[in-house]
């Protein structure tokens, strides 16, 4: 499963070519509920070669929060194996950065000091940290902004400001969960764009968890494909874009065709969840 | 780390037994304090009076509470706290509701209502009784003048609160001040009205017995100064343990009737 | 009516308007009340002319010693509010960390919150004597445990989010604490502390008025017993500048700490 797509991870610094740098293996996930013993994560197995742009797609509640969750470490209780770097861990980990998709930003730090903040855990000096984060700050495109604060930013600003915060942290691998998902559709390409800018500039390697077609094909060079729950991986597309690739990609004919066939896959999925959903609402209703 | 999704929280409180951790660690935390208690009054380290022995507190209780007159202070007390309740909720509501719908009268008159509201109302006293007499009237003033200033306070921050397209949705139907009030602001802001009462409820309950205590023959405020001129401590701690017992229960009442399901939340 | 115009569309008529409106309206609203009382409507025995007040104030201040009495009732109330600070933080943090401390006791102290501790001020007379002490303590007792309640409150209330950016950077708890809980729990601390110190200021100056010991209750307990009441007026507005202070100030503290609002 680990073929390396074309052109990004040719420059791969870390690890030798061709060696993944996130095996996710065999994940089993069951939560207890009052309705039985729920699988939201069922025997789901990928890799992610290092510089690769890898995204997770599926319906809602097919249990692609719940695998973020795990591969970042926050959740336990699971079977199987998470291995980054060749090394198994479990826990938070430092070579995992991880981006919410609620406002995750620290309200009563300065844009500089949110980005700073790791850079603060790891002890380093002042002067040294906010050059640093000065780096990251201007990266995400927010230079000039370094004495504000949170709230005097739009919802895109800040998911930029924790963008840049753990990017700051160097992590081997980026994990995202649907960061974009509180924002309009036209923020959301062009901070694809930055993204996607990011990426190839820092040669960062990224999984990103995201319900929404357009921009999973925008932004990966592979897109796997899960089922409603118990989640698991139906199928993985290749995305043969060219890149760099920008935001104007979203017209082009061979974006279409990939747009559609996720979709071909996703629909059944998605109505399965509605059908589910709105039974388990009428259920509800007659047993308060 | 469970996650969302369907998960249900269990309904309602679990049942706890005897040997459940909190209960006994609540009853240990009582008999400690207990202990702690009869044995500074056996021993008289502090003085002597002011810790009666747990029994001539317990004596004090049932006698108090067999009374026939203790109930009749309890009723003045309560009476005159109803009242000023009434008054300076419904004035306190009204000013609160006008506040918070005009941002001009909140700029020019809210922050003199926040400054006084921390002042003791109790120094208003003497105007109250140069104003209402020595009677229940200077009670009740000083009751509904101590609560309406945050129950004002809270209605204003509760209507700037509500969401705003409840009140778009209000207009889009055209409905009146009156039913805007009632259908619409009152029940959008549940929480700080309730909250506000509560507070309200509070100081209003140390204006009137303040007042009961500096000038009054009656009322529970009254029995408590004059059982402590006569240095009857036990009955002074009976008095006070009915009052707290009350005034705790009056606050959970309200907190459940707003909705609230315990007192803690403010 | 041009410059009026200009200055109407200066944006500053809307930011003057208000402040106008509610000063005006108290200065039209004291001047009718002097008419009244000059004209006999009102008993002037009553509502003293606030001609009178105003003119009592430089005689408070010479002959009653305004000032160091509201030197002394601002010094109880500031060593009140850092006992109630202090004390109250800490036993919200306290209950926070011990979560079978706090199941056990939380109710409890949301019911001393409720009651009317006031009263308790005789008991306190007969232990810490007529002195500042007793003051200091009824306020501190009074204030301590809004303020424990909103620091539990704010800190439990926690967005779940921000306390999962701090598990993701693997902070160990003491961090978690310091530079995740406890900032975010700062605005709802700093409420638990106004409503703290709302309640520490009227059992203060409440329980100054009643044992008739202090600075400035006990001054309008005097004034008040010997019938002054222009005088008992300006006092009453010393206190309000006392209430003034220390809600000013711990404005200005919460801003300093959290800039960012």
């Amino acid at each position: 499963m680990s073929r390396p797509s074309k052109g990004a991870a040719a420059n791969a610094p870390e690890a030798a070519p061709g060696k993944p740098i996130l095996v996710v293996h065999d994940i089993v996930k069951r939560f207890e509920t009052p309705d039985g013993i729920l699988t939201a994560v069922d025997h789901v197995s990928f890799t992610v070669a290092p510089g690769e742009f890898v995204s997770l797609i599926g319906p809602s509640g097919c249990g692609k929060s719940t695998l973020f969750n795990v591969i970042g470490g926050l959740i336990d209780g699971y079977e199987g194996a998470v291995t980054v770097a060749g090394e198994r861990r479990s826990g938070p980990h430092a070579a995992i950065g991880m981006i919410f998709q609620e406002e995750s930003t620290f309200p009563w730090r300065t844009v500089i000091d949110n980005v700073a903040f790791p850079l603060e855990l790891a002890g380093l000096p002042k002067a040294e940290r906010y050059e640093r984060a000065r780096h990251f700050v201007a990266l995400v495109g927010l230079a000039g902004f370094e004495r504000r604060y949170p709230a005097e930013l739009s919802g895109g600003m800040r998911q930029r400001v924790s963008m840049a915060r753990t990017l700051a942290a160097s992590p081997k691998i980026m994990l995202m969960d649907e960061p974009f998902a509180a924002l309009d559709e036209q923020t959301r390409l062009l901070l694809g764009d930055k993204v996607l800018q990011i990426q190839q500039e820092l040669k960062q390697t990224m999984l990103l968890i995201t319900h929404n077609i357009t921009e999973a094909v925008q932004l990966s060079d592979r897109v796997l494909v899960m089922t409603y729950r118990p989640g698991k991986l139906k199928r993985e597309v290749e995305i043969d874009l060219p890149r760099p690739r920008t935001s104007e990609i979203v017209s082009s004919e061979a974006f279409g065709r990939y747009v559609a066939q996720i979709w071909g896959d996703l629909r059944e999925e998605a109505s399965r969840g509605l059908r589910d959903d709105e039974q388990y609402q009428l259920e509800r209703k007659d047993h308060p | 780390m469970a996650e969302a999704g369907r998960l249900t929280a269990t309904a309602g409180r679990p049942r706890r037994g005897l040997l459940h951790p909190v209960t006994a660690l609540r009853v240990g935390i009582i008999v400690a304090v207990l202990a702690t208690w009869q044995l500074l009054s056996a021993s008289g380290l502090l003085y002597r009076d002011v810790v009666p022995s747990l029994a001539a507190i317990a004596l004090a209780l049932y006698v108090t509470l067999s009374d026939p007159s203790f109930y009749f202070h309890l009723a003045t007390t309560g009476y005159e706290i109803g009242i000023a309740l009434a008054i300076g909720g419904v004035s306190g509501l009204a000013v609160g509701i006008a506040l918070g719908a005009s941002k001009l009268m909140a700029k020019a008159y809210e922050a003199y209502l926040y400054y006084l509201g921390p002042t003791p109302k109790i120094i208003f006293f003497p105007v109250m009784i140069m104003w209402f007499g020595v009677g229940a009237g200077s009670k009740v003033a000083m009751g509904a003048v101590s609560c309406f200033f945050p129950i004002a306070l809270n209605v204003a921050a509760g209507m700037r609160g509500i969401d705003p397209v409840l009140i778009r949705v209000g207009a889009s139907f055209r409905a009146n001040t009156w039913q805007m009030v009632t259908k619409i602001y009152l029940p959008a802001m549940r929480y700080p009205v309730i909250n506000g009462l509560r507070i309200g409820l509070g100081v209003a309950l140390i204006g009137t017995l303040l007042a009961e205590t500096k000038l009054s023959n009656r009322g529970i405020g009254f029995l408590v100064i004059q059982a402590y001129s006569l240095f009857n401590m036990p009955q002074m701690y009976s008095l006070l343990i009915v009052l707290f017992v009350i005034s705790i229960g009056a606050n959970a009442l309200i907190g459940r009737l707003g909705g609230l399901h315990d007192i803690k939340r403010s | 009516m041009n410059s009026f115009a200009a200055f109407a569309r200066s944006g500053l008529l809307t930011r003057l308007l208000p402040a106008a409106l509610g000063i005006g309206s108290i200065v039209v609203l004291i001047g009718l009340v002097e008419a009244l009382i000059r004209l006999g409507l009102i008993n002037r025995f009553i509502v003293p002319m606030p001609s009178e007040i105003f003119l009592a104030f430089p005689r408070i201040v010479v002959e009653e010693n305004v000032l160091s009495r509201f030197t002394l009732t601002i010094s109880e109330a500031f060593s009140a509010s850092i006992l109630v600070a202090v004390f109250g933080i800490a036993g919200g943090v306290l209950l926070h960390r011990f979560t079978l401390l706090r199941q056990a006791t939380e109710t409890w102290v949301a019911a001393i919150a409720a009651a009317p501790l006031v009263l308790i001020y005789p008991l306190y007379l007969v232990i810490f004597g007529r002195s500042a002490t007793t003051i200091v303590m009824m306020g501190f007792t009074a204030g301590v445990a809004p303020t424990v309640l909103k620091t539990l409150e704010g800190l439990s209330g926690t967005r779940r989010v921000l306390i999962n950016v701090g598990r993701s950077f693997n902070l160990t708890p003491s961090q978690q604490f310091w530079k995740i809980l406890f900032p975010a729990a700062l605005p709802t601390i700093f409420v638990g502390l106004r409503l703290g110190l709302i309640f520490a200021l009227i059992n203060i100056v409440g329980v100054e008025f009643l044992i008739n010991f202090g600075g400035l209750g006990q001054l309008i307990n005097e004034l008040s017993e010997r019938y002054d009441l222009a005088g008992t007026y300006a006092a009453i507005c010393f206190v309000v500048l006392v209430s003034v202070c220390v809600f000013v100030l711990m404005e200005r503290l919460e801003r300093w700490l959290r800039p960012g609002d």
